[in-house]
């Protein structure tokens, strides 16, 4: 695993100041909101199915530019960062889809490794960290299957072990477990707050899943008419408590 | 435990199975144009070089015997290399398609005819034949080939631009249909591409991808269809080669090397247009997301 440095904790923190979406003419989906998610950082975000959760991850995903407003990763504002230089932010981003996207021409392993070789690694390299994450996750005798022979709860691993294999320093993750059993989903939380405690990794969950949220001492971001809230119904302050969420581990 | 690291892309699917078709069938086409363009060119240039010192002189009233002095006098010109009288059989031979095999009638005035052939470098050769010949007293007329070849070689330039028009419309439509079939092939496996892209990928890495894909389809479609073309043109100078006593005013098929370089050069070319297109549609095309 990779040692703390202090400079993590300097520049892994996440800004949107002012932040609004809108697509092409439509209303906008998010209106002026002001986020900051401190270096590491263990949040939750919630919201009514429609209310643009997947928007702002993909604002925070740098898949999508704000139509106003700044978003601002590791300390840098993402509005006029060369291409190549968002590429290598994108690198320190680990994305849970909740449809998955694994690519079904390529193995369980493949597909795992695929942000690897993005990187620019050699097999030789990962080959054994690959293998191990995927046994890890329940899925070691099944590195040569293609996603279509694999089940949901599976090919959800799959995508997860695939998001954090390079170690981001910001996990954002879509219904992570919705599609396992109980016993895999406090499994693959774990490994999240392993990931969060070890590493200092930023973890953002977007989840349907109070019970979930209530057993877990973290943030909660409400997505509701655009707008991002606290549950109380107060709007997000520009800076968040940091929080510890493996104190409330079941 | 693990198998082979596959290809970022998916195995090529049916539509580029179609595109191969379509590019072999552009190229084969192109290759065939191509070397079209250069036999005509070079029949064009074999054929006028040799016609253009080439001089017909008509001496009207005279005999066998006067046609013979006339030609011995013209073989004496500056710059003259031969000056041969036709014989009665080869005037015969001449007229025969018009006047058939039973001869000309006797009291038919023909004219005697002589060949003379000139250096290359001959300067107002025609002129100064019919002013030797009239100097000594024969009623002539001397015809440059040369003039009627200019007409023809006029002719064969023009369709040897018509055929480089046609190598540049096959080239130009061989890219724009591999562009086109690359976008359709960026847009079908657009999932990939955005997996790719928030995974971190450079533009240049995701290109690379397509970039290899296209080339290799380019390159081995290009080469089916240079290898069709040569089979193709093998077959027209066998054929031309069957029948060479009656296709001698057709041009002489052969294949020389600048004529299989053009067969190497195009699966190349196809190879690199696929490649630059297929670079330039996805360049385009990421540079539309963030």
């Amino acid at each position: 695993m990779t040692q703390l440095r202090p400079d993590m904790f300097e520049e892994a923190a996440v800004r949107l100041d002012g932040v609004s979406l809108r697509y092409d003419s439509s209303e906008e989906i998010l209106s002026g909101i002001d986020l900051v998610l401190k270096p590491g950082s263990f949040s939750f975000l919630t919201g009514a199915s429609g209310a643009g959760k997947s928007s702002l991850l993909k604002l925070l995903y740098l898949a999508q530019p704000p139509s106003r407003g700044e978003v601002s990763l590791f300390g840098r504002p993402t509005s006029r960062l060369p291409r190549d230089q968002l590429s290598a932010l994108r690198r320190r981003v680990g994305v849970v889809f909740q449809e998955f996207r694994l690519l079904g021409h390529l193995t369980a392993y493949e597909n795992v490794a695929l942000p690897l070789r993005v990187m620019g690694r050699k097999e030789s390299q990962y080959r054994r960290d690959v293998e191990e994450l995927l046994a890890w996750v329940g899925l070691g005798e099944r590195l040569n299957k293609r996603p279509e022979t694999l089940s949901g709860g599976e090919q959800q691993r799959v995508a997860i072990a695939r998001a954090v294999v390079t170690q981001p320093n910001l996990l954002i993750a879509d219904e992570p477990t919705g599609n396992v059993d109980p016993d895999m989903a406090a499994r693959l939380m774990r490994l999240f707050f392993e990931l969060n405690k070890r590493l200092g990794t930023i973890v953002v969950i977007a989840t349907h899943d109070l019970g979930l949220i209530r057993q877990i001492d973290a943030p909660v971001y409400r997505l509701a008419d655009g707008l991002l809230v606290q549950e109380s119904g107060e709007k997000i302050p520009a800076a968040r408590r940091r929080t510890d969420p493996l104190k409330a581990m079941p | 435990m693990k198998a082979r690291e596959s290809s970022l892309l998916p195995l090529e699917d049916a539509r580029e199975a179609a595109l191969f078709f379509v590019v072999g069938a552009l190229c084969f086409l192109a290759a065939l144009a191509a070397l079209s363009a250069k036999s005509t060119y070079g029949a064009a240039r074999a054929w006028t070089a040799e016609v253009e010192g080439e001089f017909t002189v008509s001496l009207s009233g005279a005999d066998a015997t006067a046609a013979d002095a006339a030609a011995r006098l013209l073989s004496q010109v500056e710059g003259v290399r031969e000056a041969r009288a036709f014989s009665d059989a080869e005037i015969n031979a001449l007229l025969e398609p018009n006047f058939g095999q039973s001869g000309l009638p006797a009291d038919l005035p023909v004219p005697r005819l002589i060949a003379v052939t000139g250096e290359a470098d001959a300067d107002d050769l025609g002129p100064r034949l019919s002013k030797t010949l009239h100097e000594a007293g024969y009623q002539a007329a001397v015809d440059a080939h040369a003039e009627w070849a200019g007409d023809v070689r006029r002719m064969l330039s023009v369709s040897r631009l018509v055929a480089l028009s046609i190598v540049a419309l096959l080239s130009a439509t061989a890219i724009a249909v591999i562009a086109f079939a690359t976008h359709a092939a960026l847009l079908a496996r657009r999932d990939i591409v955005d997996v790719l892209h928030i995974a971190g990928a450079r533009d240049r890495f995701i290109a690379g991808l397509f970039e290899r894909r296209f080339w290799l389809l380019g390159l081995r479609a290009g080469t089916v269809g240079a290898l069709v073309a040569l089979a193709s043109v093998a077959v027209l100078i066998a054929a031309g080669r069957s029948g060479a006593e009656r296709t001698g005013l057709l041009p002489q098929l052969s294949l020389d090397f600048w004529d299989l370089a053009v067969l190497v050069v195009t699966p190349v070319i196809a190879g690199l247009a696929a490649r630059i297109a297929a670079s330039i549609t996805v360049m385009r095309s990421l540079k539309s997301v963030m």
